[in-house]
């Protein structure tokens, strides 16, 4: 069976070679720098997960990105999980009604290697 | 003159009247009822020489309430009570109320006239209409209507001298008599004494009434202005709580990224000894020293924040002198990036009162920002101008500018402009904020000016001649540090400027 992808999109390079290193031991990994990379990445092959920052290029970044992938029939399948400084109650410039954010985990920086390895092996095995 | 009504406010009185009116007018159904049963009621208990006169006022009576209730009725949807935006008109009232006591007199002035006149039992009702009158109007207008009103009792009499009355079955006395003067004369100081003593009992109780209401709307108002100030407060408090949620997080971020990084290695995910363990060791350290640059940051801005009080002041601030040592000082940084440094210093200004470290920081974060952010090769102008006794220290640049999305809240903590983290990654985002709260402690202010032609103009703003209350008076010492003004304004470049004529864009002072 082949491994699976999975696509980190951090604008902290340091993070994503951190977690990048953790999730190689069980997965292919992809990175992106921003949600614009992201999605730009999405049009070709689609990873089997995606664990996305919030805060990059501008502060809710990351809840628009979880957004578009849940509009977009092709790439709602994918599971996302929130990694992120943001706490799951922030709402700094976001309305309450835009606080819902579409992603399988929401999960907090930082995260144990381990912790991260058993969160997403849940999700994709 | 001025009655104690009239210093009331239209709307209330308004309000109140329609009210009183709408009660009387009530209370004269009750009256036409009454005289409608009378009349009914009389020729069977052998009262039948009221019949049918009683009758007839009743319908007159009936007629004009309706009248009445129909335009108090209109008033009222003109105005609501409960709305002060849309009063009643007092004016149209107090018309209505002229009128409504002017034809209960006549009225009445009939029915006594059919009762007995001047022995009529319904005589004390005089003093019922005139005390109503009295209180529902000014003493002053009632005054005349008992005028009119003993003129008028005055030409029955003599009306019922000549047989010519309504009513030539009544006992009419002899016009010689001096008895029949009598009880006129009576009748005419009752109603004048009722007047004056309602009048003087009821001025005083409008008088205290227009006090209480003075005392309500003071009151009103004082309680607007705290609720008014707890929002402020309010306000305080949540910009304080969101700027420590943004500044924790600003510090969360890196302390994840070491902290992971510091996992994975210490986990064996990666091994220390090679190429990508030294690369995430390397990285972890920048995280640490970008934590250093933000905690001292915030310390800098925390320091400008906790107010004059503390601030190292000095008196006579000279920004010439100031500026052309941090354009000095600045050189070499500008001559490493490629950037031409140009200085237009040639109009003295000093500061009556300033913090020179505060200023010195908030100048060099703008002259630093213009040279970071300029491309090679490019120039960075400084310009010191005095206008209407405010000191503007402008810095223009022809850099990558800020995007216009990001001008609004340009000088806000942590905000930076993904052209400005792609530029220069290193940065904190506090540098403009700092710059900004430097401004307002020198009661001045930082304006940001779009150009045209790209690139990117602050102006700091200084007023020249402001003096905290801390600085008045000798303070012996303190005049020997900072910058001295000189005898002649110092020029530390070549001319360069013409911004002047650009609005500007941004001029945050509140998040």
């Amino acid at each position: 069976m082949s491994r699976k992808t999975v696509m980190v999109v951090d604008d902290d390079p340091v993070f994503r070679e951190a977690v990048g290193a953790v999730l190689e031991t069980r997965y292919d990994v992809r990175e992106a720098a921003n949600g614009a990379d992201a999605l730009a990445a999405l049009a070709g092959a689609l990873p089997d997960l995606i664990v996305l920052d919030v805060m990059m290029d501008y502060p809710s970044e990351g809840f628009d990105v979880a957004r578009t992938l849940q509009n977009d029939e092709r790439t709602r399948p994918i599971p996302v999980v929130m990694l992120t400084g943001v706490d799951q109650v922030y709402n700094y410039r976001m309305e309450t009604d835009e606080t819902w954010v579409p992603c399988a985990r929401f999960l907090e920086k930082p995260i144990t290697p381990e912790r991260l390895l058993q969160e997403i092996g849940e999700l994709i095995g | 003159m001025n009655g104690p009504d009239q210093d009331l406010d239209d709307a209330s009185l308004g309000d109140e009247l329609a009210g009183r009116l709408a009660w009387f007018v009530r209370l004269r159904w009750v009256a036409v009822a009454t005289l409608a049963l009378a009349a009914v009621a009389g020729p069977p208990v052998g009262l039948d020489r009221f019949w049918p006169g009683l009758l007839y006022i009743a319908a007159a009576v009936a007629g004009y309430n309706a009248l009445c209730w129909w335009r108090l009725t209109r008033a009222r949807a003109a105005g609501t009570t409960s709305d002060p935006a849309h009063p009643i008109p007092s004016i149209d009232l107090r018309v209505l109320a002229v009128a409504q006591v002017t034809l209960d007199l006549a009225a009445l002035l009939v029915v006594v006239h059919h009762t007995g006149y001047l022995a009529s039992p319904l005589l004390p009702f005089f003093g019922f209409h005139m005390a109503i009158g009295t209180i529902l109007l000014s003493t002053r207008t009632m005054y005349l209507v008992a005028g009119a009103t003993s003129a008028a009792a005055v030409v029955l009499q003599i009306a019922g001298w000549g047989d010519a009355v309504l009513n030539p079955a009544l006992m009419v006395p002899s016009p010689t008599s001096v008895v029949v003067a009598l009880p006129l004369a009576a009748f005419v100081g009752f109603l004048f004494g009722i007047v004056y003593l309602t009048g003087s009992v009821s001025d005083r109780l409008k008088q205290r009434n227009t006090e209480l209401r003075r005392l309500t709307g003071a009151l009103r108002r004082q309680s607007d202005d705290l609720e008014r100030l707890v929002a402020e407060l309010d306000e305080i408090e949540r910009r304080k709580s969101h700027y420590m949620r943004v500044s924790a997080h600003q510090l969360r971020s890196p302390l994840g990224t070491v902290r992971t990084a510091l996992d994975v290695l210490a986990g064996g995910y990666v091994d220390l000894a090679t190429p990508r363990g030294q690369h995430l060791i390397r990285g972890a350290t920048e995280r640490v020293d970008g934590l250093l640059r933000i905690v001292n940051g915030l310390l800098d801005l925390a320091k400008v924040r906790e107010g004059r009080q503390r601030a190292p002041w000095t008196r006579q601030v000279n920004i010439n002198q100031l500026v052309a040592d941090l354009v000095d000082a600045l050189a070499p940084f500008a001559e490493e990036r490629g950037v031409r440094l140009e200085a237009r210093l040639d109009r003295l200004a000093v500061l009556d009162w300033g913090v020179p470290p505060d200023l010195v920081h908030a100048v060099e974060n703008l002259l630093h920002n213009a040279i970071k952010y300029s491309h090679a090769g490019g120039a960075v102008a400084i310009e010191l101008a005095v206008e209407d006794d405010v000191a503007l220290v402008s810095v223009t640049d022809k850099g990558i500018g800020v995007p216009e999305e990001f001008h609004d809240q340009l000088f806000l903590e942590f905000v930076r402009a993904p052209n400005a983290r792609v530029h220069a990654p290193i940065g904190t985002g506090l540098g403009l904020a700092l710059v900004r709260e430097v401004a307002e402690e020198h009661g001045g202010v930082v304006e940001y000016f779009h150009p045209p032609d790209g690139g990117a103009c602050f102006r700091l703003a200084l007023p020249l001649h402001i003096r905290p209350r801390e600085a008045v008076g000798p303070l012996p010492g303190r005049d020997a540090a900072g910058y001295r003004p000189d005898t002649k304004p110092r020029q530390a470049g070549a001319p360069g400027g013409g911004i002047r004529e650009i609005q500007p864009v941004s001029r945050v002072l509140r998040p």
